[in-house]
């Protein structure tokens, strides 16, 4: 069973085939009741986002005013999906998703296959004059006051303008795409990452941006592509490695390396210089960001399967699928990291927001361990930003388990084990922030006391624990199911 | 120019980007304005799109646009 999930994983090469993966695990239905774009979609999305556990893919197969097209949401959206995805079974917990994603690196070597763009099947259909996306995105407004139409899990695929010709240094990301008439769109980005450094290195030297804007993708590069990893690693490479299996690639028609089996792939090029206003949209954190002005792409060209299935996100005020989607890959480059310094450190859970609260466990090496490895915590890539509040647990409480960390706040913390940092770096996104990009640092140490620690009396009670237990809470549930069949 | 009022900045003149059509019968309209860039479809609830139910918080100012940060400037 196991190994036929495992292997069936590997298999995958497009969402079509996920989507029927899912479906015969029942975790995808279609909703084929009419729908109206707004608000039907979105009402539906939320409400199947309350299942963080369970929820299922959902495909809209009869939207008002769009005959005969498709849209799916929550494909990432809960972790039964996720652990599909990874070849596992339903009811894996998050624990053990987390260490089968954290085991993978290093694993396998990537392996990228090509193929001929005439067999390409995103090549199947292909537009190159009077291009209205509209014609090919059943669109829907994401979050009630969102400035338009967002394309909200495209990655985007782009060559770097100084060296075009240099595999490794293509970027794979998913950046937000806002909608601005018939065959143009905003891409929202920070001078950091990866897209962004494209655009100003277009801009500072005149170079021509052209970009490959990928929809309804095999579905480890939405899980793979939004890494913290090396400016000069494909993510390609990566997400195959990661999957352990092949990545087929072809070219799009601007010469960039797509995905040969995406359902879509629009093909645009920068109007450098240009900039219109682009927002607001309601991001990870639950707020709405600004308005601003942001590079504009005109679209040339594109290219989709025969009766192809949009994709797209509920993102907003979690629990969403954005949740599900990155936050175990947020949380495992963290845990690496630290554990080149500090093996004492079992597992490190940054699911809210993007790691704006992240909880580590760890072994205390001496009296106030903890707290060292909480600063160190704060110095890896993604802390540098983002780690907001940390919440440092023993290492036998299972930092994924929010009753077992209530436990940890409850009885270990004194409440001067509690340090506040001020003025850090912050995301700029941050709504508690009073200046966007600047904020304070909360550190909460819920560890066991170590001498010189004063001890106290009490003694703590050790309940049975590890793989045993696991798997009788496995058995108990799959009987309380087959009592209910 | 159209007569068409964006919802969030009340200036006229948008534009028909696209028309949603069932049966050759419209069933609905996705517009934009070519002052503030905002985008909607007219299906859509007053309370996104009603012009004074709409919440102000989420208003351009179509007079003061230079306030809007440009980004990722050199
Ligand atoms: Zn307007």
């Amino acid at each position: 069973m196991m190994q036929d999930l495992a292997k069936r994983s590997r298999s995958i090469t497009s969402l079509r085939d996920f989507l029927e993966l899912l479906g015969d695990a029942g975790q995808a239905i279609t909703w084929s009741e009419r729908v109206m774009p707004e608000p039907d979609v979105r009402n539906i999305a939320v409400a199947a986002s309350r299942d963080a556990n369970g929820a299922p893919a959902i495909v809209f197969d009869n939207i008002a005013g769009y005959p005969g097209k498709r849209t799916a949401v929550g494909v990432h959206g809960s972790w039964d999906n996720i652990a599909l995805l990874l070849g596992r079974p339903k009811g894996t917990t998050i624990r053990e998703l987390f260490f089968e994603i954290a085991g993978r690196w290093g694993d396998a070597a990537a392996q990228i296959s090509i193929v001929p763009e005439g067999q390409a099947p995103v090549h199947e259909c292909r537009i190159e004059s009077g291009i209205n996306l509209y014609d090919v995105l059943p669109v829907f407004r994401i979050n009630e006051y969102d400035g338009g139409f967002y394309l909200g899990k495209a990655s985007v695929a782009s060559r770097d303008p100084e060296d075009p010709d240099n595999f490794g240094k293509q970027n794979v990301g998913i950046y937000r795409l806002q909608l601005q008439g018939p065959d143009s769109f905003t891409l929202m980005t920070i001078p950091s990452h990866d897209m962004g450094r494209q655009i100003m290195a277009a801009e500072r030297t005149g170079l021509p941006l052209k970009i490959a804007v990928m929809l309804g993708n095999h579905p480890g590069l939405a899980v793979f592509a939004a890494t913290p990893i090396g400016y000069e690693e494909s993510e390609y490479s990566y997400a195959s490695a990661m999957m352990g299996a092949p990545i087929r690639l072809t070219k799009s028609g601007n010469g960039i390396d797509i995905l040969a089996d995406s359902e879509i792939v629009i093909e645009a090029e920068m109007q450098l210089g240009e900039r219109v206003l682009e927002g607001p949209f309601g991001e990870f954190p639950g707020s709405y960001s600004g308005v601003r002005k942001a590079p504009i792409f005109k679209v040339t060209a594109i290219s989709h399967r025969k009766n192809p299935i949009f994709e797209n996100i509920y993102i907003g005020r979690g629990w969403t699928e954005h949740d599900t989607l990155i936050g175990l890959h947020t949380s495992a480059p963290i845990y690496a990291q630290l554990r080149q310094n500090f093996p004492e450190v079992t597992a490190v859970n940054a699911l809210y927001q993007h790691g704006l609260t992240g909880i580590i466990s760890v072994k205390n090496r001496m009296a106030g361990f903890a707290k060292t490895v909480a600063l160190r915590a704060l110095s890896t890539p993604h802390g540098v930003m983002y780690l907001k509040n940390l919440i440092m647990v023993d290492a036998d409480v299972d930092p994924f388990d929010l009753n077992q960390v209530m436990w940890a706040l409850s009885t270990r913390t004194r409440a001067d084990d509690i340090i506040v940092l001020l003025n850090m770096p912050a995301v700029p996104i941050d709504p508690s922030a009073v200046v966007p990009g600047k904020g304070h640092r909360l550190i909460i140490d819920a560890t066991s006391y170590l001498p010189p620690d004063p001890v106290g009396e009490a003694h703590l009670v050790t309940p049975p624990t590890g793989p045993d237990i696991d798997e009788l809470s496995k058995k108990i549930r799959a009987m309380q199911l087959g009592a209910l069949q | 120019m159209s007569k068409t009022v964006c919802p969030r900045c009340a200036t006229g003149g948008a534009l028909d980007d696209y028309q949603g059509k069932e049966g050759g019968k419209v069933v609905w309209t996705i517009h934009r304005c070519p002052t503030c860039c905002f985008s909607w479809r007219d299906s859509e609830p007053a309370s996104a799109i009603g012009i004074g139910i709409r919440s102000a918080d989420f208003a351009v100012d179509a007079a003061n646009l230079d306030r809007y940060v440009k980004i990722l400037q050199q």
